[in-house]
């Protein structure tokens, strides 16, 4: 059984805003989300980076006591997006509750800042006290599943869970996976993402392997600077996106308003380094991405690139993407509006291009002044068009070698 | 310590805690407050730092029957009594 799977709620908490109106004005009008590095008594100081896409406006929740008690800052984020998504969804508690909705929602670790207050215990201890300091929720609200089942809990969700914590491609398995359990008819609907709070752990990683940008401390604005000769790395970023993914004949009956088509998905794995991007693993990724969603690839009119603005991770995937795709999409590096958002990018730059479809627009690689010239085989885009976009991808790759495509179609 | 300032205790971390304001002494939190067990973790964990005393994970166990609030009253009672900690009525 192979069933048609519909987009019916998407909503996302971004550096460059939180919702389709904000997001959407500054993807036209080419406005950063990239800001100074907060300083904090741990690791900041030492840290080479200095700048973050960060979430610097106020989110406002309304969550009960009953439901924070197991929530550290990344479940906020996830548990918000998904009740926009599932808001804008318009599915009743009946469905929703029924067991016929599962969740595949992510992070990268949990919640770093719950995890630093129980080192901070476990380091600090002098008696047996110090045990008593552990909160009993801890747990609950840092391990790396405290996404998905804050909002199973949160919704009365009793369908299955996923909870990919594969780094970058966090929540395009989220979205992928949620795909293929609607697709094969596991679930009738899935909601589905990642989110990422505000943390200097993963920016003091990427920092020591030299993958992170820092020659623009002083104008944060200006980078992470994609496919651009003078890229020197990635901007670490937080936020979260979620996607409400639902049978289409389902969401047709209820007179859902269908905002786009998952007509495909493929994930696959270098099998050999952890770290370095692999030409022949992600050019496999991405044809089995066109397989699955039995279109030619001179059918695809946007690339959303993953583009983190590493020195060779751009080479490859423009060379990757030259190999199976040709000169003919519009390719866009979305990261340089909100820097990496780790496991929301996925979800985040599936939704920003839901967005362009809707709106008939394709928003520029921010800070793409000079294209590097061994990244020239593709087609950039280096201000805002005006152009339909039926179909896109959206690419994302991870440490651990594991790469993921999403193939999304505009709705007709 | 008397069973007022007990109870006053117990009103006040229910406030701060958990917060539920003016709570009803007989009701089953379960039903009435959503009060589960993560939350009774967390009392338990009041009830020593008000008594400034270890509860033994024998007299933890011993709370796991307890709905109401005048039960949880009763329970720290018991364990201030045994500990010389309780003023005589």
């Amino acid at each position: 059984m192979e069933r048609r799977v519909v987009i019916t709620g998407m909503s996302a908490i971004t550096p460059i805003g939180h919702g389709r109106d904000p997001i959407v004005h500054s993807l036209q009008d080419g406005v950063s989300g990239i800001k100074p590095l907060r300083a904090e008594e741990f690791l900041s100081p030492y840290i080479h980076s200095k700048v973050y896409g960060t979430v610097d406006y106020p989110v406002e929740y309304d969550f009960k006591r009953n439901h924070r008690k197991t929530m550290g800052p990344v479940a906020y984020y996830a548990c918000q997006v998904a009740k926009e998504a599932l808001e804008q969804s318009g599915l009743t508690e009946e469905f929703i509750t029924s067991g016929r909705l599962g969740v595949a929602f992510g992070s990268i670790h949990g919640s770093p800042t719950v995890q630093r207050n129980i080192y901070r215990i476990f380091f600090g201890a002098t008696d047996k006290k110090a045990v008593r300091e552990i909160g009993a929720v801890d747990y609950l609200k840092s391990m790396v599943h405290t996404t998905a089942v804050n909002i199973t809990k949160m919704f009365g969700i009793t369908g299955r869970v996923i909870s990919s914590g594969t780094a970058c491609t966090t929540s395009s398995q989220s979205i992928g996976y949620g795909y293929e359990s609607v697709k094969f008819g596991m679930q009738d609907a899935m909601l589905c993402g990642g989110a990422d709070e505000y943390d200097t752990t993963t920016v003091a990683v990427f920092d020591n392997l030299l993958a992170c940008s820092t020659a623009f401390n002083e104008t944060p604005q200006k980078t992470p600077r994609p496919f651009d000769k003078e890229r020197d790395g990635l901007v670490v970023g937080e936020g979260a996106g979620a996607v409400l993914l639902e049978e289409y004949e389902f969401a047709r009956k209820r007179g859902a308003n269908i905002l786009g088509e998952v007509i495909g998905f493929a994930c696959n794995n270098n099998g050999g380094d952890m770290i370095l991007p692999n030409l022949t693993g992600i050019t496999n990724t991405l044809k089995l991405g066109v397989e699955t969603a039995r279109i030619n690839p001179d059918e695809v009119d946007m690339i959303s690139a993953h583009a983190t603005a590493t020195k060779m991770g751009d080479i490859i995937e423009a060379q990757a993407i030259h190999a199976v795709f040709g000169d003919h999409p519009y390719v866009i590096g979305l990261k340089s509006y909100t820097g990496h958002t780790m496991a929301a990018c996925g979800a985040i730059e599936t939704i920003m291009t839901l967005y362009m479809m809707q709106d008939g627009f394709i928003a520029p690689t921010l800070n793409l002044e000079e294209i590097d010239e061994r990244c020239t085989m593709i087609r950039h885009v280096q201000k805002v068009m005006q152009h339909p976009v039926k179909t896109a991808t959206i690419q994302n790759f991870a440490f651990g070698g594991v790469n993921t495509i999403l193939m999304i179609k505009k709705f007709s | 310590m008397t069973r007022q300032e007990i109870e006053n205790e117990v009103i006040n971390v229910f406030q701060r805690e958990f917060e539920i304001e003016n709570p009803d002494m007989d009701a089953d939190l379960r039903e009435t407050y959503e009060f589960d067990s993560i939350d009774a973790i967390e009392l338990l964990l009041a009830i020593e730092t008000f008594l400034e005393t270890e509860i033994t994970q024998e007299e933890k166990k011993q709370a796991i029957n307890i709905r109401t609030i005048n039960q949880i009253c009763d329970y720290i009672e018991n364990i201030a009594r045994k500990r010389n900690l309780l003023t005589p009525a």
